[in-house]
């Protein structure tokens, strides 16, 4: 009995030990009182941005560039090489839970709602009203539309302003201009083509080069959206709260994509295909992407051989568009200084400069996309992918972005991949997206 | 009555003990014990990382009897670890006994090392690696397979092979372990037994049967336990090769786990399915335990 009581008495200290630890888990929802703390010239800051090697050169210098202006803040800046913003949102999730404290996040799209839902990031009206001039003048520098996706999608939950939006991607095509003109293929010269002629200039690139259109893939932002926003369909309506998956534009979207696979003309996926190194080589007559394809076709050397043209159309013009955006964390110590690290990001001198060394975003402020910041050393028509912002739709990412993310990547894959029906998988992934909206 | 010195020089050979054992003691306490108390407390709250989390108590443990895609998942993991027991212990008992039968020291050398070398290999490498041979257009296997006629199947997106291309890649990069484990039994099994197998008319089929495979079974059951462990806990290849796709085929236990704790942020959901996979390998490997008695020859 003795005994028994002993074991009852070990797991409630056990459950109460744990108790207690749970609740200090809490991942920096407190703290951040009602006037913004630290000093905006000193103070260490830690800036988390999702960046490989490659990307984190140009980062690296875009904080030495900070630096040399604000040498009294110690940035601390950590690229997490995450494979997509889901991943990269996850763990920052997992860092911010584990008690570490990261003063701004920099986080798309995909990431934004899960941040804004969540209550860990501060209001940033006291600091826009604080800088009144400066924030003007980079909101008439950027597209409108970028401003209203921000106020639209990314808001806290009484209307608060979370995120300042930085630059973006949307998706186009690089082509590989030797690929055609051994094919014979005319690169539209406005750089719009429809569905049928891109199944069109495939056939003829496969019968005289042997060459693969493009690769097949089925990631979210980079292959589904790109072929349901050119057919007028996307995964979820306007407003995020009904998915539309299943929609019939979006099933014949997911045909036209399977059917680059089974006429040959992508090669089947499911493998570790080298896109980079078959553009290369002339067995691949495109690059799928945004911005962030400009550093392989430098270091590739293609630059001069490459063209940028819209995504082919169905119905209309389409794209998906996915921003950046910039935060404050509420119980950052130093949120006057992570504030003057913003301003900074959101300069013409800063966008410039980020272009110049090798961004992947397309710049926010319009002066920089259009400057020769942007459009130097990049390949020909690199300006369509910041007019693409004129008909792009917002990705969407529900709160459960990450799975919402996993369930469309899947269908997409057994599509094209030929292991199941459009219409049927569709379906079945609509189901669960339905879920995942209804069970927040 | 016992004399103080006695009792002061016991007092310091407890302590001493106590001093050699503490540091393991410690880290027992701090990266088994304490998580393993954190895990159970935590599957009693809801908790998404970022937000406080709320007490529940027992609807986790309750909603793994009704989660839809948790028998599907369990299903894959024993799929896996049943077939990675069998092929491990089969494969890595034949490949010891061969190897131990070469006479020259330099080829056999030559040949343990190149059989345990896939070991060495850090799951990503491996992964990636047979990603590119497994392609499905431009891999070796679909390209000499076409050569001979054969049109081979799509092993990462197709539901019927991918789980069974796992197993495969799985065994490629871990017998060498298990070989590795049997060799060192085989070298324990006394020559002068086999001799006098031998003497007494045994053919090689016997000897292997009726004495070394016998001598042999001690070894053999601490490979099924270890393999059996490490199988059920399978999840770096998946992660990276198909992420538990296609159609939820090669989602194993592990990778539900991380899937509910850090993609779908139910972290004390996912504290309740670690739990359960605490749970299910204690109770296989006593149950390997128990059936031991039935065929582990003991000396």
């Amino acid at each position: 009995m003795r005994f028994r009581r002993g074991r009852t008495a070990l797991a409630v200290l056990a459950i109460a030990t744990t108790s207690v630890l749970i609740a200090g888990c809490s991942g920096g929802g407190g703290g951040g009182g009602s006037s913004p703390s630290g000093s905006p010239d000193s103070g260490e800051l830690t800036f988390v941005y999702l960046g490989d090697a490659n990307q984190q050169k140009a980062f690296n210098a875009l904080f030495a560039e900070f630096n040399k202006q604000y040498p009294d803040i110690k940035l601390k800046a950590q690229g997490i090489p995450a494979g997509n913003w889901a991943d990269f949102s996850n763990t920052v999730a997992t860092r911010l839970a584990g008690g570490q404290v990261i003063d701004i996040i920099q986080v798309a799209t995909e990431g934004q709602r899960l941040f804004a839902s969540k209550g860990v990031l501060a209001d940033l009206g006291p600091f826009i009203e604080q800088d009144k001039a400066v924030v003007d003048d980079y909101w008439a520098d950027i597209n409108p539309k970028l401003k209203q996706f921000n106020e639209e999608f990314a808001s806290g939950p009484n209307g608060e302003t979370l995120f300042i939006p930085g630059g973006f991607n949307t998706m186009g095509m690089y082509l590989n201009k030797s690929v055609f003109d051994a094919a014979g293929v005319t690169i539209p010269a406005d750089g719009n083509w429809t569905w049928d002629e891109y199944l069109a200039a495939g056939h003829a690139i496969k019968d005289k080069t042997g060459a693969y259109i493009q690769a097949a893939g089925s990631s979210y932002f980079g292959d589904a959206m790109p072929w349901l926003t050119t057919n007028g369909a996307s995964t979820f309506n306007a407003d995020w709260t009904k998915p539309t998956y299943n929609s019939p534009a979006a099933i014949q979207s997911a045909e036209m994509a399977r059917q680059l696979v089974a006429e040959g003309l992508s090669p089947e996926p499911g493998g570790q295909f080298d896109a980079e190194a078959a553009y290369k080589q002339g067995k691949l007559a495109s690059l799928n992407g945004g911005r962030w394809p400009v550093l392989s076709i430098r270091n590739l050397d293609m630059v001069a051989d490459t063209v940028v043209v819209n995504w082919p159309t169905k119905t209309t013009n389409g794209s998906p568009v996915g921003w950046d955006a910039w935060n404050i964390a509420k119980n950052s110590k130093n949120q006057e200084a992570a504030w003057t690290f913003i301003k900074f990001l959101m300069s013409k001198d800063a966008g410039e400069y980020f272009a110049t060394i090798g961004g992947t975003i397309v710049p926010a402020r319009e002066s920089v996309a259009k400057s020769s910041a942007f459009t130097d050393n990049a390949p020909e028509g690199s300006i369509r992918l910041s007019e693409a912002m004129s008909y792009a739709t917002p990705i969407p990412s529900i709160d459960r972005g990450a799975e919402a993310q996993k369930v469309i990547e899947e269908a997409w894959l057994t599509i094209i991949s030929g292991q199941g029906d459009a219409k049927a998988t569709l379906d079945a992934a609509q189901t669960k997206l339905e879920s995942l909206v209804a069970n927040k | 009555m016992r004399r103080p010195g006695a009792v002061r020089q016991r007092r310091r050979t407890e302590v001493a003990g106590w001093l050699f054992v503490s540091p393991a003691t410690l880290l027992f306490l701090i990266f088994i014990a304490g998580p393993f108390v954190f895990a159970i407390g935590l599957a009693l709250f809801k908790w998404d990382l970022l937000t406080d989390p709320v007490f529940i108590g027992l609807d986790n443990f309750v909603k793994l009897f009704t989660d839809p895609i948790l028998p599907r998942v369990l299903a894959n993991t024993f799929v896996f670890a049943f077939a990675s027991i069998v092929t491990h212990i089969v494969l890595g008992l034949l490949l010891a006994i061969a190897v131990n039968r070469v006479v020259n020291r330099y080829l056999s050398y030559f040949l343990r090392v190149a059989v345990f070398f896939p070991f060495l290999i850090s799951w990503a490498a491996v992964s990636l690696l047979w990603k590119y041979v497994l392609d499905p257009t431009f891999g070796f296997v679909s390209q000499y397979a076409a050569m001979i006629g054969i049109d081979t199947p799509n092993f990462f997106t197709d539901p019927s092979w991918a789980l069974p291309a796992i197993i495969f890649i799985d065994l490629w990069h871990t017998l060498g372990f298990t070989f590795i484990i049997m060799l060192a039994g085989l070298q324990t099994v006394s020559p002068e037994l086999i001799e006098a197998a031998r003497t007494d008319g045994a053919n090689s089929w016997q000897v292997f049967w009726k004495v070394t495979l016998p001598l042999m079974s001690p070894t053999m059951f601490f490979a099924m336990i270890i393999t059996f462990i490490g199988a059920f806990q399978v999840f770096e290849p998946i992660q990276i090769i198909t992420k538990g796709g296609p159609q939820n085929s090669t989602t194993t236990i592990v990778m539900y786990l991380y899937e509910k704790g850090f993609q779908s942020f139910q972290m004390g959901y996912a504290a309740a399915v670690a739990i359960l996979v605490f749970l299910i390998v204690m109770g296989v490997t006593l149950l390997q335990f128990w059936g031991r008695k039935k065929w582990v020859f003991e000396a």
